[in-house]
């Protein structure tokens, strides 16, 4: 797992597309808290830059999570991967760790208009800290899937946008509860939904149960990725 | 060695391996011989784990695919068809990554020196793998092979897209590894196989069709009764004179080659040596014999041969 780990952190960092992905966040992230300095609403910095913020991550993660598998399927590396004498969840889960490691080196920047601000005033760090783990919790398991999503195709764009429809879905399935009318299944819906157990990290709170449940989404995911790829050599 | 007992691959409705058994002793070079997709390479990849057969077993060294996978994996060495490699590491961060990948015990640096010495890829150690040419990076599949020492390699199609001069080299590096390892290669090049193996296993069309060692199978195959014979002297007339002659089967002529000088094939009966007789009666026509040679065995006759006449053969490979 170590050696899979490293590797993939690697090539994230000896091919431009770690980088850019860490650039464009931290731009992004630069951008917005300018422009919410400008408008001089400095109080609502863990709303609303914090938020957007979020947003912006997860536009990040298909991108860093399309080539995971794809790419050892295509220029058949899996062949070395599954002929060394390691577990297929092993290979899988280091892979999952470095794709995350990517999403939190960017993620860890978005602490820096928190730290700025501090020299200035005392801004509310439960709140900014309860976004930055409810953010790398979310993304851990936003990863998982698509990491999951990239080992059904060989097509970066496939898994790309896959995943990319799978967050949105995601992100607005709690719209969809508040317009089903029978209470189990709005029940159950809002129960799955990311962003209700994100949300209680926003405003600063710890939650167990979302942090479990985030947990174990990585984990069945991880999981559901090591048996797809177990699959093909039956198929 | 290596065991395999009733192999069978089954893609959809399509047979790729089809009930193939044999065993490999410790210590030998094995070919594998057969034209593209006949199922080498899936049996390549079954043995090595990557990937399941629909039925049947192997074992390395006793121990069983599905029950200890790791175990024989660590057992094995392999190089698969497309060596696989990732361009954007250097050869010698790939190595490293290899060397931690298969979780080895051995005295990393001078491991890696070793194998880099062996494989003559010192010198290209700090560069991309990207930026290698093709039989650079076929060398380095085979270093990524050899690291942790494996007793058995796999080598799927080891020489192909290299030059003559790299292929012979290649081809000495596996002997040499022959000597304390136990290999197994793939080729669809019949004289490659004979020049670096002590048996051949030949498949065709997902089944074994022969089985033998390799002096006695091109010996029984390449009792090859055809000559091209070049001749001086009136085409029609030798045609129907060594047609004349006795165990002659079959005689017919390639056309002009030379001045004056035609080609003749000759076919005679089987086990009998005819050359002889062949050259006395053009010695007493006055036709000059220019050149006399066997027809060398190539893979489609060998397939012609194994696939007509061959129930002896493969009658063996039951026993």
């Amino acid at each position: 797992m170590v050696a899979v780990f490293k590797r993939e952190l690697r090539s994230y960092f000896s091919s431009p597309i770690g980088y850019v992905c860490v650039a464009a966040l931290a731009a992004l992230y630069g951008f917005f808290y300018f422009v919410v300095m400008v408008q001089g609403s400095s109080s609502f910095i863990p709303n609303i830059v914090y938020s957007t913020m979020f947003n912006f991550s997860m536009l990040v993660i298909p991108i860093i999570t399309m080539r995971s598998m794809t790419d050892d399927q295509k220029n058949k590396t899996d062949q070395i991967l599954l002929t060394a004498p390691v577990g297929v969840t092993s290979i899988v889960a280091g892979k999952f760790l470095a794709c995350f490691v990517v999403f939190f080196i960017a993620s860890t920047i978005g602490l820096f208009p928190g730290v700025a601000m501090s020299f200035f005033s005392s801004p509310g760090w439960g709140e900014i800290i309860g976004n930055y783990l409810g953010t790398l919790l979310y993304g851990g398991a936003m990863i998982s899937i698509g990491v999951f999503i990239s080992s059904l195709t060989i097509s970066q764009i496939i898994a790309a946008i896959g995943t990319f429809a799978v967050s949105v879905f995601l992100m607005y399935i709690d719209a969809l509860a508040s317009s089903i009318n029978n209470a189990v299944v709005a029940t159950v819906v809002s129960w799955i939904s990311f962003s209700n157990r994100y949300t209680t990290f926003t405003q600063g709170l710890f939650s167990v149960s979302s942090t479990v449940f985030f947990l174990s989404v990585m984990a069945i995911f991880v999981f559901l990725t090591a048996r797809r790829v177990e699959s093909r050599r039956w198929s | 060695m290596v065991e395999v007992r009733n192999l069978t691959k089954r893609y959809g409705a399509n047979l790729a391996v089809d009930h193939v058994s044999f065993t490999i002793d410790e210590g030998s070079i094995v070919g594998f011989l057969g034209p593209n997709g006949a199922g080498k390479s899936t049996t390549m990849n079954i043995i090595t784990g990557y990937l399941s057969a629909t039925d049947g077993s192997v074992s390395v060294s006793g121990k069983n695919t599905l029950d200890d996978p790791n175990d024989v994996k660590r057992l094995i060495g392999y190089l698969p068809e497309q060596p696989p490699l990732y361009l954007e590491m250097t050869v010698k961060e790939y190595l490293n990554f290899v060397y931690e990948l298969k979780k080895c015990s051995l005295p990393r640096q001078k491991h890696l020196e070793e194998i880099c010495q062996l494989v003559k890829i010192d010198n290209v150690y700090h560069r991309l793998i990207g930026n290698l040419s093709k039989g650079y990076k076929q060398r380095v599949g085979i270093a990524q092979a050899l690291i942790g020492n494996p007793p058995v390699l796999i080598l799927d199609e080891p020489t192909v897209g290299l030059d003559p001069k790299q292929i012979i080299e290649i081809r000495t590096l596996i002997k040499n590894l022959g000597r304390n390892h136990t290999i197994i290669l793939s080729s669809h090049i019949l004289p490659e196989v004979q020049a670096v193996c002590e048996r051949i296993i030949v498949i065709n069309n997902g089944k074994l069709v022969a089985d033998g060692a390799t002096d006695t199978l091109a010996h029984d195959l390449s009792k090859d009764h055809r000559l091209i014979m070049r001749a001086e002297g009136p085409e029609k007339e030798i045609v129907h004179a060594i047609a004349a002659m006795e165990h002659v089967a079959d005689v017919y002529s390639l056309g002009e080659k030379e001045p004056g000088a035609c080609d003749f094939s000759v076919e005679s009966a089987l086990d009998v040596d005819i050359r002889r007789d062949l050259f006395a009666l053009m010695a007493r026509n006055g036709w000059p014999v220019l050149a006399l040679k066997n027809t060398d065995l190539t893979l489609e006759d060998l397939f012609l041969q194994l696939t007509s006449t061959d129930a002896a053969i493969s009658g063996k490979e039951e026993e």
